[in-house]
């Protein structure tokens, strides 16, 4: 299941950013991911690893080489599907507001409220 | 299909009391005013019941073909205060999301703080998916890359 929470924390470290927005031009072999990074292995190793659980990077071994890609299908398709949301509500918000300068002279003739 | 937890909000500031925004979504006439498609569509139905454990129903048909179906239920309302409900998404007849939806009234001075927060359960991996990876992954990750960097996001088109 993928979570906006757990997508936030794997973006929030620069490192893991730059591996985001590398993958995001294809995928790549891990050693390749590593190569600009100054870091030990092991730690970046770590980075991928949260990147996996947030489910934004897969990887899987050919070989001897083992290659990571984005996968983030879900959580595009869910930023979308808010968008869209939060835009329809928006509209709506607007009609409300419409309506209700068109309704506030009854207001002024009605002070029952 | 997947399913991914999410939660948004909106915040609106009206020119109007609590007591006229609240009568704005009491009555099918006052809400039919505002809550609308702002483009010629097909009300192929349309149902509203204003009280606790009553039903809110607008499916209709846009002019590219495709349909969606508000399915609301009204859980806790509180006249002038709040409105409290669940609904379910569909388009083309498949469900998009479940979603429970508050709409606070805050009174401030002579206007009131509209203060719209909704949880949602989001359903992907059927056709919506397909269409979504149209859209291709770059602009999502640059987005997102983008926000955590504390830059302006991209509008999504």
């Amino acid at each position: 299941m993928a979570n906006l929470d757990t997508v936030f924390h794997g973006l929030a470290d620069p490192t893991r950013r730059a591996v985001i927005t590398r993958l995001a031009g294809g995928p790549a072999a891990v050693s390749e991911l590593a190569a600009p990074h100054k870091m030990a292995l092991p730690s970046f190793l770590k980075h991928l690893k949260v990147l996996e659980e947030a489910g934004l990077v897969k990887s899987r071994k050919l070989g001897r080489v083992r290659t990571c890609a984005l996968e983030i299908d879900a959580m595009a398709q869910v930023e979308r599907w808010i968008t869209d949301r939060k835009r329809f509500w928006e509209q709506q918000y607007d009609q409300l507001e419409a309506y209700l300068a068109s309704t506030a002279l009854e207001e002024k003739t009605d002070d029952s409220h | 299909m997947t399913l991914t937890n999410a939660t948004f909000a909106i915040e609106r500031l009206l020119n109007a009391s609590p007591g006229r925004v609240f009568a704005a979504y009491s009555s099918l006439e006052a809400k039919s005013a505002w809550f609308k498609a702002p483009s010629d569509i097909e009300t192929l139905d349309r149902d509203f019941d204003f009280r606790v454990g009553g039903k809110e129903r607008f499916h209709a048909r846009w002019p590219s073909g495709m349909t969606t179906d508000f399915d609301a239920t009204y859980h806790d309302i509180v006249q002038d205060e709040r409105i409290i409900l669940v609904y379910d998404m569909f388009h083309n007849g498949a469900k998009l999301s479940v979603s429970l939806l508050s709409v606070e009234l805050k009174s401030e001075g002579d206007r009131t703080r509209l203060i719209h927060t909704e949880q949602g359960c989001y359903l992907t991996g059927g056709d919506e998916a397909v269409r979504s990876r149209e859209h291709g992954t770059t602009w999502h990750i640059d987005n997102l890359v983008a926000l955590m960097e504390g830059r302006e996001a991209r509008a999504f088109a």
